[in-house]
């Protein structure tokens, strides 16, 4: 060791001089460059997506029956796309968090000022005609000099409320049910519990299509087709596996330490679930609620094949006979319907944002 | 309070004997402690005294009383978990104030037990807190006023120390048994930890593999050990075995020759390294390594019979490495087992070779 050592000392005074200045700078310039690829590649990936619902709402909003004018599109394209670049912008060029702020406060102030005056004028609220209205359609048609033929939409509000009740009770009855079945799975040892596990994931990769039709003729033989209850029925049994699934996970998180200390703390084995280990997986059923009501919302094979009258109608089915209805006529009402219908899962979605990115950890917080 | 007795009992899980045959009687009010290595039933055994789990066979009895069937929300035992079990979603308020919750016990009187607990084991000022906030030390003791706030008929300690750092461990030790002394309650522990077992507890259950090796007082299991699995479980640094053959009042290890009375065949001999000194006489060995323990010095010494201990008292440290000493002992605390039946002779013993 001694011997290999000493020609490297000598070597070394020998050696260029170091510039860590040029190091230095070279690296910032690589760590540069990286950050705009990076956020060049995002704009141009973010873009595809966010315009399309965009340009639905800027529609809903702004076009007129019988005017097929597209030029307020474009012109509602020309503030939003150098916003977003400002905003990635803002962000890749901000030092700091003050700076990151202060230019998204300036980027949206321009932003505003832009929106009012090269859109603003444009805007309307005349095509949400359906939310008070429920014969819009015979409306909108006579603008255009068209007096019959229409169908006869039932009220919008209707519609909505079937939606609701439907994607409602399917959560009710799959969170109540997977719970109870993720817990057992989960605690309890019983014969044929790991094949029942393999089935439940097995279920979930059938395409739910293929039974469309022994579906339909169970139904109309049980007496529940063109019914509500029905269509919850069929729904729940299609999502519950996977809601199974996804809970037993989240059980299998809960120590078993605190249930038996429940149990020793003088708890039934009920008072114990309640009370110590469903606090637990709180998460879990959120997460659970919120995909399986956005699912039910959403529900659109199922909806169209087993339910008829249109008292039933769904919002998904709202929005298809809207879309059959007055698409040539006013595709204006089309989108406000379709903004109207996007609404409540945006909603939920937000308020839901923190609980569903715990799905994929699907751990325990303390 | 009450004097717990277990009856032949066993528990199987599936396939699995975990404990065979379990006899034992633990007084009222005693502080008994299960030691054993890990994996030998003890949490099994503590659990079916908390009624968590259902003995297969047997009896356990309550004060007389068969309590087999028992649930375990009627049996009154407190038990801290190895892990502590405290319901994270809880102020530490309602961890202490959860069993009082299904006792039906008024609000008032309620509050003033959980402040009456939490001042006995000095978290008043936690109460506010979620579990997730406190330190291992702090949720250890909460734990323990969980346990202990519904005046339990029966307090059981599963490792209860082993999370905890050195010091923490040893104030602790302390804390729990002037606990013990000031309530009164029967308490089990459980531990794998011989120095926590020995310094607690009044009566200790040493445990191998589902079965009950010895029962007895920290001195008998320390002075009298019954087998030879006792022995090498007490005692830190581990007592030296030396396995070898007496004949006619000689016992040979390895060419090395010990006068022996009371024993012959094949016996193994146990000589704890605190009762191992260097001397004039004794048999002979050269120093290998040297570990200062702060009062005390652990020498390793190489002997014709293999590594031998020696602990010295003192933190001088009066021999190097390399030095050939002779090592000597007292005959009355040297102990004779038979090597096949694993069992101790009484009143065998070795003397050192001249
Ligand atoms: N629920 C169970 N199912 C099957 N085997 C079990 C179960 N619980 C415990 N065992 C087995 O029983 C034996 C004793 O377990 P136990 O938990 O009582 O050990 P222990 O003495 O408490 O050990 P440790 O010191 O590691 O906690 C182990 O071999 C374990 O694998
Ligand atoms: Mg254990």
């Amino acid at each position: 060791m001694v011997t290999q050592a000493a020609p490297a000392m000598t070597m070394a005074p020998s050696e260029p001089e170091i510039d860590w200045d040029s190091l230095a700078s070279r690296a910032r310039l690589a760590r540069r460059t990286r950050a705009v690829v990076l956020y060049a590649f995002l704009i141009a990936v973010s873009l595809p997506i966010i315009l399309p619902y965009f340009w639905l709402v800027t529609i809903a909003f702004s076009a007129r029956t019988g005017v097929a004018e597209t030029a307020v599109l474009w012109r509602s394209m020309a503030v939003v796309v150098p916003v977003i670049v400002g905003f990635w912008l803002a962000a890749a060029l901000a030092r700091n968090r003050r700076q990151l702020w202060f230019g998204f406060a300036a980027v949206a102030a321009v932003a505003v000022v832009a929106f009012a005056l090269l859109v603003g004028p444009d805007l309307h609220l005349g095509n949400f005609i359906f939310l008070w209205e429920p014969d819009f359609a015979s409306v909108v048609r006579s603008r255009v000099g068209e007096v019959k033929g229409a169908v006869q939409f039932p009220n919008v509000w209707h519609a909505f409320g079937n939606s609701i009740l439907i994607a409602g009770a399917q959560t009710a009855i799959v969170v109540t049910v997977a719970s109870l079945a993720a817990y057992y799975l989960s605690r309890f040892q019983f014969p044929g519990r790991s094949s029942m596990l393999r089935s439940l994931l097995v279920l979930h990769a059938f395409p739910v299509l293929t039974l469309i039709v022994p579906m339909f003729l169970m139904l109309y033989w049980i007496g529940l087709l063109d019914t509500l209850f029905g269509v919850i029925l069929v729904l729940v049994a299609f999502e519950l596996p996977f809601a199974i699934f996804i809970m037993k996970g989240f059980f299998d998180a809960v120590p078993w330490d605190i249930e038996m200390s429940a149990l020793t703390d003088g708890a039934s084995r009920r008072q114990a679930f309640v009370s110590v280990v469903l606090p637990q997986v709180r998460n879990g059923i959120l997460a659970v609620a919120v995909f399986t009501f956005i699912r039910g919302w959403e529900e659109y094979i199922f909806v169209f094949t087993f339910l008829i009258r249109n008292s039933n109608w769904t919002m998904s089915l709202y929005m298809y006979w809207v879309r059959d209805d007055v698409m040539g006529v006013d595709y204006g009402v089309v989108s406000a319907v379709g903004v109207f219908y996007l609404v409540p899962s945006l909603i939920l979605y937000m308020a839901a944002q923190r609980y569903l990115m715990q799905m994929s950890v699907g751990g325990v917080k303390g | 309070m009450a004097k717990i007795e277990f009856r032949h009992v066993s528990k199987r899980f599936g396939a699995v004997e975990v404990i065979p045959d379990m006899d034992l009687v633990i007084e009222d009010g005693e502080f008994a402690a299960l030691l054993g290595p890990s994996g030998c039933g003890k949490s099994t055994s503590l659990f079916m005294l908390a009624g968590i789990y259902l003995p297969s066979g047997g009896e356990l009895l309550f004060d007389g009383h068969l309590v087999n069937e028992v649930e375990a929300r009627d049996r009154n035992v407190g038990i801290v978990f190895q892990s502590y079990a405290l319901y994270p979603h809880m102020s530490v308020r309602d961890n202490i104030l959860f069993p009082l919750r299904f006792k039906k016990t008024p609000r008032d009187e309620a509050l003033a037990r959980v402040k009456a607990a939490a001042d006995l084991v000095r978290v008043t000022e936690l109460l506010d807190r979620r579990p997730s906030e406190l330190s291992g030390g702090q949720q250890q003791r909460v734990a323990l006023a969980r346990a202990l706030v519904k005046k339990p008929q029966l307090l059981l300690l599963d490792e209860p120390l082993s999370n905890l750092d050195a010091s923490l461990r040893l104030s602790m030790r302390t804390e729990i048994k002037s606990l013990h002394e000031q309530l009164g309650v029967t308490t089990v522990l459980v531990t794998h930890d011989q120095i926590e077992a020995t310094t607690m507890a009044d009566r200790i259950i040493c445990m191998r593999a589902g079965r009950i090796e010895q029962v007895g007082t920290p001195d008998d299991l320390y002075l009298r050990p019954s087998s030879l699995f006792v022995a090498g479980f007490i005692g830190s640094p581990p007592i030296n075995l030396v396995a070898g053959k007496a004949e006619g009042g000689t016992f040979t290890a390895d060419g090395t020759r010990f006068p022996v009375v009371g024993a012959s065949g094949e016996i193994t001999v146990g000589l704890r390294p605190e009762h191992l000194r260097f001397g004039e006489a004794g048999f002979a060995g050269r120093i290998t390594q040297i570990e200062p323990m702060g009062r005390e010095i652990l020498y390793v010494v190489e002997t014709g019979m293999g590594a031998v201990r020696v602990l010295e008292q003192g933190s001088f440290v009066g021999h190097t490495i390399g030095e050939q000493v002779k090592v000597a002992f007292r005959p009355e605390n040297s102990l004779v087992f038979e090597t096949k039946r694993q069992k101790l002779i009484v009143g065998a013993h070795v003397r050192t070779p001249a």
